[in-house]
This record gives structure tokens, sequence and C-alpha cells, in this order.
């Protein structure tokens, strides 16, 4: 349970963001989370509210776009992974060591006020 | 005004990453090769730098840095071998950053280093997020915990530059299926190279030592 320590990063960049274009609070947040990122969505949203509490994120909402895993497999190109299979292809088993995504814990968009 | 929608796209751990950036320019500048050891509770990371620092303690100057939530139980345990150890406590919070590492940085004599071994808190998901800043990244799971662990906590396997199955002196009696084992934590990271051993009986310790002196096992 990092979720709480994630949301706080969270917080931090978007408070950057905001300074940056001169904004006094943002309305909604978007992240991107990645299946391999190791974070929780439902615990991130959980967590969001209460870090939010006294910082200009205050009352924002947040959205969570999970993003799935894609592997480059040798015989089908990329594939959707399937996280219980770990990185082998869901159609032939090849191992798929690259991620092509899936990784992500990103800040994607704020909506200023 | 009316809202503004801005787009970001920036990673969330980007503050983290940059303190790693700087641990690992001094750990370079130093000539130091930082290690960090991660597990489950209980997978033998104390035993295993126990039994580093006692077998190669003469060879390589070695240091510990020792992540736990609220003993400094590990870190005296470690001193009896001679090392410096030194404890964060991380308090409530279940991984080690790269801040917390870069906090007990001063209390190390860098140059006098070869190899600093960070001991993160046990716990097999946070810890998977936060580099550290270190050369490489050793995964150990044990025995006695289940073949399908690889595939339980598949990010932070995916993270592994070298995972250590440990406890193998256990591994009959648990009927530990060492294939099946093998298999997935090549699932979870494929290619990944693979050292067993036991740190009680000081079997398979050679490949150990190899990486933790940055060589080929």
């Amino acid at each position: 349970m990092h979720e709480a320590s994630i949301a706080l990063s969270l917080i931090d960049v978007a408070r950057e963001v905001l300074r940056e274009h001169g904004a006094a609070r943002a309305r909604a947040v978007t992240v991107r989370v990645g299946q391999w990122s190791s974070v929780v969505p439902e615990a991130l949203e959980a967590a969001f509210p209460a870090c939010a509490e006294g910082t200009p994120l205050e009352g924002a909402h947040l959205s969570i776009v999970r993003v799935p895993g894609v592997g480059e497999c040798p015989n089908h190109g990329p594939v959707e992974l399937d996280v219980t299979r770990g990185l082998r292809c869901p159609l032939c088993d090849a191992p798929t060591p690259t991620l092509l995504q899936g990784d992500e814990l990103e800040l994607d968009e704020l909506e200023l006020t | 005004m009316p809202p503004r929608i801005v787009t970001v796209r920036q990673n969330i751990l980007k503050a983290n990453d940059h303190t790693a950036a700087e641990n690992r320019a001094a750990f370079r500048a130093a000539g130091v090769r930082a290690i960090n050891l991660v597990s489950s509770p209980g997978a033998g990371k104390t035993a295993l730098l126990e039994r580093t620092l006692r077998d190669l303690g003469s060879e390589l100057r070695l240091a510990v840095a020792v992540g736990d939530l609220a003993t400094e139980n590990d870190a005296a345990r470690l001193r009896q071998w001679g090392a410096q150890a030194e404890q964060i406590v991380t308090g409530t919070v279940c991984h080690l950053d790269a801040a917390m590492v870069q906090g007990v940085l001063p209390r190390f004599d860098l140059s006098a280093l070869d190899v600093l071994l960070l001991e993160n808190v046990g716990n097999l998901v946070c810890p998977s997020s936060y580099d550290l800043g270190e050369a490489a990244r050793a995964v150990l799971i044990s025995t006695t915990e289940g073949e399908d662990k690889p595939l339980k906590y598949p990010t932070m396997f995916n993270t592994a530059d070298v995972v250590v199955i440990t406890k193998m002196d256990l591994a009959d009696a648990v009927e530990f299926d060492r294939a099946l084992c093998r298999e997935n934590i090549d699932r979870a990271r494929p290619g990944v190279p693979v050292i067993e051993l036991s740190s009680k009986r000081g079997t398979g310790l050679d490949a150990w030592s190899a990486f933790v002196r940055g060589e080929r096992f």
C-alpha cells in the first residue's frame, strides 16, 4: 500500500503545473496507471481526497485511465498481455521481454480553474 | 475564465527519479556499486547480507543501509560482522525511496567503500516503483513461500536484474518445485539470471558473490 505516497507525489507534480500556468486550483485530474505499475487504482482513488486536503487539488475529481500491458511478440507483433501469465504472448506463449506499454504512472491532464 | 484543460503527461514519480539519478551519480563518482535487495518479509534478506559480510568482508569494503518500518534490529544484527550498517527507519512507509537513501548517505564515507547494500523494506509491491539509484536490483524469493510468487507480483520481478532463490536447504522439506518456480520467474522477467542458494548452509554463494562484485556469474 504505497498509494498515499503516490497520491502525494501526484499532488506535488500537479502543483508545479498549476504554478507554471498561473492557476490557483485544479477541478479535475486525470492519471494513467499501467497494469504493470504496481499501483492499485482503487487504492489511489481512496487515498487521493485525504492527501489533497488543504492543497489546490482539494475537491478535485480524480479520473484514472487503466493502461493494459502490451508486449512485442516475435510471432504476433504487439499483443495485449494477461498479467497472470507474465510477459508471454497470450496467443503462442513466446516470451515478450519488452513492455511496450503498461508501466505508466503519469499525470495525464489537469483541468484548471 | 472558462476551465482550461492542460495535457501534462509527466511521470508522477519524477521527483524520486531525479533524486535517484543524483544518488546514482554519487555512487558512480565514488566507485561504489549499490545493490537494492527486495523481497517479501522473511525471505532471508538479512541472512543473505550477514553471509555476504562474512564471506566477502575481507575482500571487499562493504556497508549496508537497512530500511525497516520500526526497529533497529537488522542493523544491529549486521554490525556484528564488522561492517558499517545504518538503519533507515521508514515509519509507516512501506518502501525505501531515493530521498531516504540520499538522507542516509552522509553517514557513509563512500570513497572508502566498494559496495553499498541497500536492504529494502520487506514488501513485494511498493518498492518496485522506487528507483533508489542502485546499479542492480536483486529480488529474493524463498523456497518456503510458493512457486507462483513471481506471477502474483509481476511488477517486482519484472524490475529484477537477478532473482535469488533462498533457503534451498529447505527445498525438499517443503516440496519446492524448482522447475515451476524458475518457469514463473522467466514469465515475469524473461531471461533474468537466477541464483539458487542457502545462506545457512553456504551453498550457491559463488554466483551471488560474483553478482555482488559486479562480475558475470
